[in-house]
């Protein structure tokens, strides 16, 4: 502030010395002369003629200051010329950094492997990187300002972006020539209106997806024609009285591991179907209550098992298919009873609430440690192999769990504490909610009298 | 380039309903588009239920047009859109009306993949009707692009396309007259195929009339029975006009 007051001063100064020197020469030269006022008019004149052309001069270097350099002036005029050129340079330099920085910035996100696009708030396009360009088809400076999904039209994808959940992604084949697989994860900003969308090729992890699924089903289906003709013949030769005594223990111990084997082959083709079929195709009503009593039943049938209690708080049956829940049910109360000793107890709870109906099925067996609780429900994954194979588990029940569960589009949490116990919930949408007169008794009966 | 500038109007509301008209039009246009893709992919790849669930979905399609067809005559009842708007809307009502009927050709298709499924597959694995089924593919995509972008140039470019689509109709129907005079027991599956031809060339028909609405949307002309070329003769006189 002190400089600024003290430059001021300076300029002011300056101006009035020199208003100061001219009124008192003119002056001077009006009494020799004998025409004061005469002098005075005429030197004011000739200043102010000064004052004008400097102000022209000014004018056409502002207008013009990109190509010419500036004038040359003494005075005032050539301090304010003076500050003009440094506010002027140094705008250009900073301008000249902008460009350099987002010239570079372009030609970095042009090398990025995945797509980007810069919505604004009404979803029309502000930017997009090279990537994006090719991909969606899209053209630069053209497109801008349009609306994104009026030119990238797949369904899925306008379904993504009107009512998606964003922390999520959605996968799109593009029709064209080639295959060819998109993945779009929309990332939104703190506090802004433009969002970011991000787009990868997911081609590659799609065909390898795809050999997988077809390799683990031909494999399986290809293991389970010679599986029954050895397990066959085994039923035929235990059968046989004529057989030596020696071989029976063998014989029995084959008959158990081709069993074991042709489980596991039943289960990995039950969870290659659940994959390759979209979305559940038979829709029936499922009563849920009588089933799960049924399962109940089935399961003190058993020598050994905990204690099993039923609470049915509701009546409710749901849609879907009758197959894939029955296996639901029963890959988790099996497992439940499989974990629990003797003495333990397993509870099976099913109730429905404004979000939907819910299936849990709690027990005090041996409990599940928090790091393998992500990775519960991958295929073959097992807490502890020994025990598991003991047990007689594949690592496949989950699994096939969450897959039946996500073509009824319902999930299923877990949460476990180690030697406390277990609580595995299915949540299942009110839409496949349907409320029907209960049916557990005729159930009952129905078990009673087989 | 002259744009139809949809954002002169002081009743705004008036613009997001044209806006949001336009987008659900393009939006039909994706839909159709992904069923175009699915029974064409079905049919080649002799996947029955793939082909059923196009056939079964035809209804979306339908529900969209009527839908749209409400808001349009809405907009013309209440707001008497006059000029560029009113060339809009009409436009629209008509290119509804052709993404519907690509909507029913594409559900014939299915039907007849699902048909075509269970017989046993040509030598060539229907290669005719993949390449014809790209080619009419692309045309609806690019259709659709020029409405998106409001680009009449690339309309015309898109409407041109046309004759080649027709040409390829020609060539399988040589070939599958060929087919059934060699072997008579593969008239059915021959005729069955002529008719998926017959259905995608019409898609192709309907892709055009698409791209002369949207030349008319932007020029204010009607290009409709006239020579493509004339159209663009006439355009391009118009732009040096303008110039």
């Amino acid at each position: 502030m002190k400089l600024i007051e003290s430059r001021m001063s300076e300029t002011t100064w300056q101006i009035a010395l020199r208003l100061t020197l001219l009124t008192s020469s003119a002056v001077l030269v009006g009494l020799i002369v004998g025409h004061i006022a005469a002098a005075l008019a005429i030197v004011f004149a000739g200043y102010l003629f000064f004052q004008l052309r400097n102000l022209l001069i000014l004018d056409r270097w502002v207008r013009f200051r990109s190509v010419l350099s500036p004038p040359d002036i003494g005075g005032p005029w050539g301090d304010v010329i003076a500050v003009i050129a440094r506010i002027y340079r140094r705008k250009q330099f900073h301008k000249q950094r902008v460009v350099a920085l987002l010239r570079e910035f372009r030609r970095l996100t042009d090398g990025m492997p995945d797509g980007a696009l810069l919505l604004g708030e009404h979803n029309e396009l502000l930017w997009f990187n090279y990537k994006a360009e090719r991909w969606l088809h899209l053209r630069r400076k053209r497109d801008f300002g349009i609306r994104i999904e009026n030119l990238v039209r797949y369904p899925a994808f306008v379904q993504y972006l009107e009512h998606g959940d964003y922390t999520q992604s959605v996968t799109v084949a593009l029709s064209g020539e080639q295959e060819q697989w998109l993945s779009f994860h929309m990332v939104r900003a703190e506090g802004s209106s433009q969002r970011l969308l991000i787009i990868r090729d997911m081609t590659r992890e799609m065909r390898m997806e795809a050999m997988r699924k077809d390799f683990v089903a031909n494999a399986s289906h290809e293991l389970r024609s010679p599986l029954t003709v050895i397990s066959g013949y085994l039923d035929a030769l235990a059968d046989d009285a004529a057989l030596d005594k020696m071989w029976r223990e063998p014989l029995e111990e084959m008959r158990r591991q081709s069993e074991r084997m042709r489980t596991l082959v039943e289960e990995l083709l039950q969870l290659s179907r659940l994959e390759s079929v979209r979305g559940p195709h038979e829709e029936q009503r499922v009563d849920v209550p009588g089933l799960l009593a049924l399962l109940r039943k089935e399961v003190l049938a058993h020598e050994h098992h905990p204690e099993i209690r039923l609470h049915i708080d509701s009546h409710a049956c749901l849609m879907g298919s009758e197959a894939e829940l029955q296996s639901v049910f029963t890959n988790l109360i099996s497992n439940a009873v499989k974990y629990t000793p003797e003495t333990g107890t397993v509870d099976i709870r099913w109730w429905h609430d404004e979000q939907g109906a819910h299936l849990s099925v709690i027990d005090t067996g041996i409990g599940i440690s928090q790091e393998h609780l992500p990775r519960l429900t991958e295929r073959f994954y097992r807490v502890d192999q020994g025990r598991s194979r003991k047990l007689g588990g594949f690592g496949l029940g989950l699994s096939i769990v969450k897959h039946a569960l996500q073509r009824h589009g319902a999930t299923l949490t877990i949460s476990s504490e180690e030697g406390k116990g277990s609580n595995f919930t299915c949540h299942f949408q009110i839409t496949r909610v349907v409320h029907e007169s209960p049916r557990t008794l005729e159930a009952d009966n129905l078990f009673v009298m087989k | 380039m002259e744009k139809a500038d949809l954002s002169h109007h002081i009743l705004s509301r008036f613009n997001a309903d044209l806006e949001r008209v336009r987008s659900n039009v393009l939006q039909m246009g994706g839909l159709v588009e992904e069923q175009l893709a699915q029974a064409v992919n079905a049919l080649v790849m002799g996947d029955s239920a793939a082909a059923e669930l196009v056939a079964r979905n035809d209804h979306r399609v339908n529900a969209m047009e009527v839908s749209i067809d409400e808001d349009c005559n809405r907009i013309l009842a209440t707001r008497a859109p006059t000029a560029g708007d009113l060339r809009l809307i009409v436009a629209i009502i008509k290119a509804i009306t052709d993404l519907e009927r690509i909507g029913d050709e594409a559900e014939k298709i299915g039907y007849i993949g699902s048909r075509l499924a269970t017989m046993e597959r040509p030598a060539d694995r229907y290669r005719e009707i993949k390449h014809l089924g790209r080619l009419v593919e692309e045309m609806v995509h690019d259709a659709l692009d020029s409405l998106a972008r409001l680009d009449a140039d690339a309309a015309v470019a898109v409407a041109k396309r046309d004759r080649l689509v027709d040409e390829e109709y020609e060539a399988l129907q040589r070939q599958c007259i060929t087919f059934m005079m060699e072997d008579p027991r593969s008239i059915r599956r021959a005729l069955d195929v002529l008719w998926v031809g017959r259905a995608i060339e019409r898609i192709g028909d309907h892709a055009k009339n698409i791209c002369e609405y949207v030349i008319y949307m932007v020029h204010g002309k009607d290009v409709r029975h006239v020579k493509l070329e004339d159209v663009e003769e006439q355009l391009r006189a118009r732009a040096n006009r303008d110039e």
